[in-house]
């Protein structure tokens, strides 16, 4: 052990706050090593990232202490004062440049080290790359574009450039001194399995010199290859584990990741979903869908007030899925009956709303126009119900008919609004998604799509869109869920299939998925 | 404190109504001033309004476009391919020449928007193309030369008096006012601005994209053709430099009323103000004796500052 | 081992050539083109006073378009070379009594302020690139004419810089001789420094390239100075070429010139791949294809535009169609 022990940098109390009080962060104190894979995981929302931007300089913390190899330190100003501590940033995945050739992405940012009077001198960068490559044991064409290489080598070709621009900016010839600490925030959320396998071999192997930090919520992989592991719940850290000297379990894990006061609050207010549905006649079914590299052969049904959810880890293919249904991406092989309508692969949203299809993602900004008026954001997918045909065939928007809709959702979901001709940008963020989902709420669709219906949002819009969407469900809307959070797997959905890598590896009911996350 | 902050928000939101008001109020105080005989006869008035009138039906073809998020050069090219189908068909076919024109303008629209709907290639760049290419037809089918067309019922269209005003002053204005029922209160219209406000966001709301660019592009080269015709049978005939110089005052009407490059924020109602105002300007300067190159000048440096003044910087991340 | 490594050597070769023809579809293009040609009008098409002809309007075009695609390749888009050029030869004629022959000098200054200034306002009030540097050509060109009118002469010509017209080789135009020091200029910038390669990852992923600590706004602005500098320097070239006189009346036909030379030699209008060098080939596709053309019976000179706005469409078409992939991924 020994030398592994030495502590490396270590933060202390550290408290950020922001507008909105969910991010948070509140008296965190974390210690990392000397090489070794120290993993940070929780929910979204649960600070994560905060922490990070903190340690690469990106926000300021408002308060804590940092401290250096036992020596306090300012905290970085900004992501180049972080570098000069060896600290360094692998961003999830943002930060490739798809048509950079290998060497040039290497050292981009980098070459002015490697110029000689404004020319750059291609052999010495190509030369250094070289060694590098080999030294990290990377083996790829230095020449060939990043776009051609395959997702795990182009993270750690990212990562190489993290560890060489440690290198740069603390000074040559201090390799043995300075000790790089290189954070990855979710690393793995776009690979397969395969190249999951292969880029945690390489870190391993990468361990003997440097520390890093690894972002996750994939748990069985946290498990597998961190020596230690710090657990954050809405901004604190709510349990820290040895791996190497205690046992630790995934369900342990998972529990604390979930914290289960909170859900138990949730359940008792809205019990499990149904299981009796076998009667219900079945509105949709997806036959052997496959669009290749995202997901392969999915079939099931979903009947007549039914929930259905796909869980699974990021990148397993689920989102797509759900974008598959709604017609926003095509796909490759097999059918999607709805009501016995067969559904085009190039249909389309529009085609696919008229059939009685509705989308709801809880990314703000993308589904809303945040420069228009809540009554506006009613009454887009709404059309049928605000407009009169004048002489028979001129369609106009009927502004009376327009703002009682609009009205009566606003009142129906309490959202906090001066009137319904305020402009959703400047509604609070939980507001904003009530809007969001409020507009189907009139639509009624058969089957309504939810992608992270909650992400980012504070405990009490939860329960209210919770409370919406469980509603619809019992007026006869089935639904189909994707999401991150289990809990909501637990709360909506009456059958739940688990996807890994696109496949779908088994289907269980609600009572069956909460045994199995231990909830 | 609080009361300032709350009248600059307004200042802001409403910045792109209250330039082009006060820029007008202010234009015919000086122009008035700088020369007394402006606006002073009817005889005067009614020169304006036909130099106003067929500009406005293609500004307001422009405006639809540019709400949208994209952009039309082939407008005037097309503007001068529909006069000149209408001229050189008409000694043939008499009237008939008024829906081929139209159909052939209409044929471009559509081209322009297969190619940003179902290509994905940038509106101004599809649009370059295409406006060289009706700025060839127009050449062969004319051969180069100017059309006159003597027929008094050719004339009719456009220069009839009704109430003292030329029939096209009520084509321009009924056009107009299609235009601006079309944008406020037609799913259509809502549908136009959605795609210019948030384009992801429009698809997922079950908006048509592709159909309603398609459409959009075919109602701007309407619009054009529309233009072309009327200008045709004032002018009594077509030449190669109709619409030639009609690029940077068309392009400068629309942002001077208040219609942002970036889409969703405007609107055709608008456009009647910014082409008032240029058109205002342009007579007003020629009569200065203001040679025409300064003035292209003084409108494309308009153009660009009131491009900076609407646009509003909030929405964009990354700007191309 | 031995035998292993050739036939790797050959594979890697092979692959090389697939790889070179899959990405630079311009390189066959002029390699069909010249044999289409040569087949059908052989005499006409290989005649010496043709293929001067043909470097003649190669440099025009190259040096409309080489310029220009430092902006397209970082994803913007910069048509203001035809403003530069124009306006610019109306003021070496204008500062000719005061600066002698070193007024041409002026061409490369004035082209590296008007980049300055687009790349100043698109950076700072966001204005879309293409409306911006569109707007400024228009402002320039009507300028020139203006000057031109002004002035009471019917073209702006400086006979003075006669002796640049004489090319010291036989067969190689002097505008083509002119044009060689702003291609090795690019060529230059693109590979032998860091500015071609920050200006690839800000077209790729302006995003990642601020996460990489490049100064994003620094560059965009430097790429459209680039850009000026190389139109100003490379217009030297087309002022000899008109006679030492610029154009004064606005023709946008030589607007697409410059776009057309860079998307045919597959620089995608959204940035990120490409450079100098292909654009020199598209410039050479764009110049055969018209230069042939012309030569083919039957053919009428006066449906230029026709051809052109063609060309361009099929070019844009062909160009969005075969990048569609290598975007994606």
């Amino acid at each position: 052990m020994g030398s592994s022990q030495e502590i490396l940098v270590e933060a202390k109390n550290i408290t950020k706050t922001f507008d909105t009080v969910v991010r948070a962060l509140d008296g965190v104190s974390i210690e990392v090593r000397k090489r070794e894979i120290l993993s940070v995981v929780g929910e979204n929302g649960a600070g994560k990232s905060t922490l990070m931007k903190i340690l690469v300089g990106i926000h300021p913390p408002d308060s804590g202490e940092l401290y250096y190899m036992g020596e306090r330190i300012p905290f970085p100003k900004n992501p180049l004062d972080a570098l000069k501590r060896g600290i360094s940033i692998v961003y999830q995945e943002r930060g490739v440049i798809p048509h950079l050739k290998v060497y040039q992405f290497l050292f981009l940012g980098l070459e002015d080290k490697f110029t000689k009077l404004g020319r750059l001198q291609l052999e010495k960068i190509i030369g250094t790359a070289k060694s590098v490559f080999d030294e990290l044991g990377i083996k790829c064409d230095l020449g060939s574009y990043l776009y051609e290489l395959p997702l795990s080598t182009q993270k750690m070709v990212e990562i190489a450039r993290a560890i060489l621009s440690i290198r740069l900016a603390t000074g040559e010839g201090r390799e043995g001194e300075v000790t790089p600490l290189i954070i990855l925030d979710e690393p793995t959320a776009p690979l397969s399995i395969e190249e999951r396998d292969e880029l945690f071999e390489y870190l391993l192997n990468l361990k003997k010199e440097n520390s890093f930090i690894f972002v996750s919520h994939i748990i069985p992989e946290v498990m597998k290859f961190s020596d230690r592991i710090y657990v954050l719940r809405d901004g604190k850290v709510v349990a820290h584990h040895d791996v190497a000297a205690e046992k630790v379990t995934e369900e342990e894990l998972f529990r604390e990741i979930v914290g289960r006061e909170s859900y138990y609050d949730l359940l008792e207010r809205y019990g499990y979903g149904q299981e009796q549905l076998q009667e219900r006649p079945t509105i949709l079914s997806v036959r052997n869908l496959t669009k290749k590299g995202y997901y392969t052969d999915i079939s099931f049904d979903i009947r007549e007030g039914e929930c259905v959810g796909l869980f699974g880890p990021a990148g397993c293919g689920k989102s797509e899925i759900a974008k598959t249904l709604y017609g926003v991406l095509t796909f490759d092989k097999g059918k999607i009956i709805m009501d016995g309508h067969e559904l085009r692969a190039k249909g389309g949203p529009y085609s696919r709303i008229r059939r009685g299809l509705g989308y709801f993602s809880g990314e703000t900004g993308k589904e809303l126009f945040l420069y228009w008026s809540i009554r506006k954001n009613v009454s887009i997918i709404n059309f049928e119900k605000v407009v009169r045909k004048h002489l028979g065939v001129v369609p106009v928007i009927s502004l009376r008919l327009e703002k009682s809709l609009a009205e009566k959702i606003v009142k129906k979901l309490r959202i906090r609004a001066p009137s319904v001709d305020t402009e959703c940008y400047s509604l609070s963020g939980g507001n904003k998604q009530k809007v969001s989902v409020g507009k189907w709420l009139e639509k009624s669709p058969k089957v309504l799509i939810l992608e992270d219906p909650t992400i980012g949002i504070d405990v009490g819009a939860r329960e209210d869109i919770y409370e919406v969407l469980l509603e619809m469900k019992k007026n006869g809307v089935s639904m189909l869920l994707v999401s991150d959070d289990p809990k909501e797997y637990a709360i909506l959905c009456d059958k739940i299939l688990m996807l890994k890598d696109g496949v779908v590896q088994r289907v269980c009911s609600n009572k069956e998925f909460r045994s199995l996350m231990g909830l | 404190m609080g009361q300032t902050i709350v009248y600059r928000e307004w200042l802001h939101r409403n910045l792109n109504t209250i330039v082009p008001i006060s820029g007008l109020l202010l234009l015919i105080t000086l122009l008035r001033i700088a020369n007394p005989f402006f606006l002073a006869s009817w005889d005067s008035a009614i020169t304006l309004i036909y130099g106003m009138s067929f500009f406005l039906i293609a500004a307001c073809g422009l405006t639809l476009v540019i709400l949208m998020g994209s952009f039309d050069f082939s407008v005037p090219s097309v503007l001068k391919l529909s006069a000149m189908i209408f001229a050189v068909l008409y000694p043939s076919i008499g009237f008939l020449s008024i829906p081929s024109a139209l159909g052939v303008a209409l044929v471009f629209g559509y081209v322009n928007g297969l190619l940003l709907a179902k290509f994905g290639i940038p509106s101004f760049m599809a649009t370059l193309a295409t406006s060289m290419v009706a700025e060839g037809l127009a050449q062969i089918i004319s051969g180069g030369y100017t059309r006159m067309i003597t027929d008094p019922a050719f004339r009719a269209i456009s220069t009839t008096m009704i109430f003292g005003l030329p029939a096209i002053f009520y084509w321009s204005v009924v056009l107009w006012l299609v235009a601006v029922l079309i944008t406020m209160v037609t799913p259509f219209g809502r549908a136009i601005y959605a795609i210019g406000g948030n384009l992801v966001g429009a698809n997922l709301a079950g908006i048509n994209v592709s159909r309603v660019r398609i459409l959009v592009f075919m109602i701007c080269a309407l619009f054009a053709g529309l233009a072309g015709i009327f200008y045709a049978s004032q002018i009594q005939g077509a030449h190669m430099q109709v619409g030639v110089l009609d690029t940077i005052p068309l392009f400068a009407s629309v942002v001077v009323g208040g219609t942002a490059l970036t889409g969703g924020v405007g609107g055709v109602h608008r456009t009647l103000l910014g082409v008032l105002i240029i058109r205002w300007l342009d007579s007003g300067l020629s009569m200065l004796a203001i040679d025409l190159n300064i003035r292209m000048i003084i409108f494309g440096v308009i153009a660009i500052v009131m491009a900076i003044l609407t646009i509003d910087r909030r929405r964009i991340k990354i700007m191309k | 081992m031995k035998g292993e490594f050739e036939k790797s050597t050959v594979v890697t070769t092979v692959a090389l050539a697939w790889r070179l023809i899959r990405i630079n579809p311009a390189l066959w293009t002029i390699f069909s083109l010249i044999v289409l040609f040569s087949v059908i009008v052989p005499e006409k098409f290989l005649s010496a006073s043709n293929l001067v002809a043909i470097l003649k309007s190669f440099a025009v075009t190259a040096m409309l378009s080489v310029g220009p695609t430092f902006v397209i390749l970082m994803g913007s888009i910069d048509v203001s070379y035809m403003g530069v050029w124009m306006f610019g030869g109306a003021l070496v004629w204008l500062l000719y009594p005061y600066l002698g022959l070193a007024s041409i000098l002026v061409y490369p200054v004035f082209g590296l302020l008007v980049g300055l200034v687009n790349g100043y306002i698109h950076v700072k009030a966001k204005i879309p690139s293409f409306i911006l540097t569109i707007a400024v050509t228009a402002v320039f060109a009507f300028l020139t004419t203006y000057v031109r009118n002004v002035s009471g002469v019917l073209t702006l010509t400086v006979p003075a810089y006669n002796f640049l017209r004489e090319s010291p080789i036989p067969y190689l135009p002097s505008p083509f001789l002119l044009a060689l020091p702003t291609i090795a200029l690019a060529i230059f910038f693109m590979f032998f420094t860091k500015v071609g390669t920050y200006l690839c990852a800000i077209g790729s992923n302006e995003e990642g390239a601020s996460l990489a600590g490049i100064n994003v706004r620094k560059y965009k602005i430097l790429a459209f100075m680039i850009s000026g500098f190389l139109t100003g320097l490379g217009s030297i070239a087309i002022f000899v070429h008109l006679g030492n006189q610029t154009r004064v009346d606005f023709d946008p036909s030589e607007l697409i010139r410059g776009l057309a030379a860079i998307v045919l030699g597959g620089t995608p209008l959204a940035g990120g791949m490409g450079g100098p060098h292909r654009t020199l080939m598209g410039a050479l596709v764009y110049v055969l294809i018209f230069n042939g053309l012309f030569l083919l019976p039957g053919v009428d000179p006066n449906h230029l535009k026709l051809y052109i706005g063609t060309l361009l469409l099929a070019a844009v078409v062909v160009a969005s169609k075969a990048l569609k992939g290598a975007l994606i991924a």
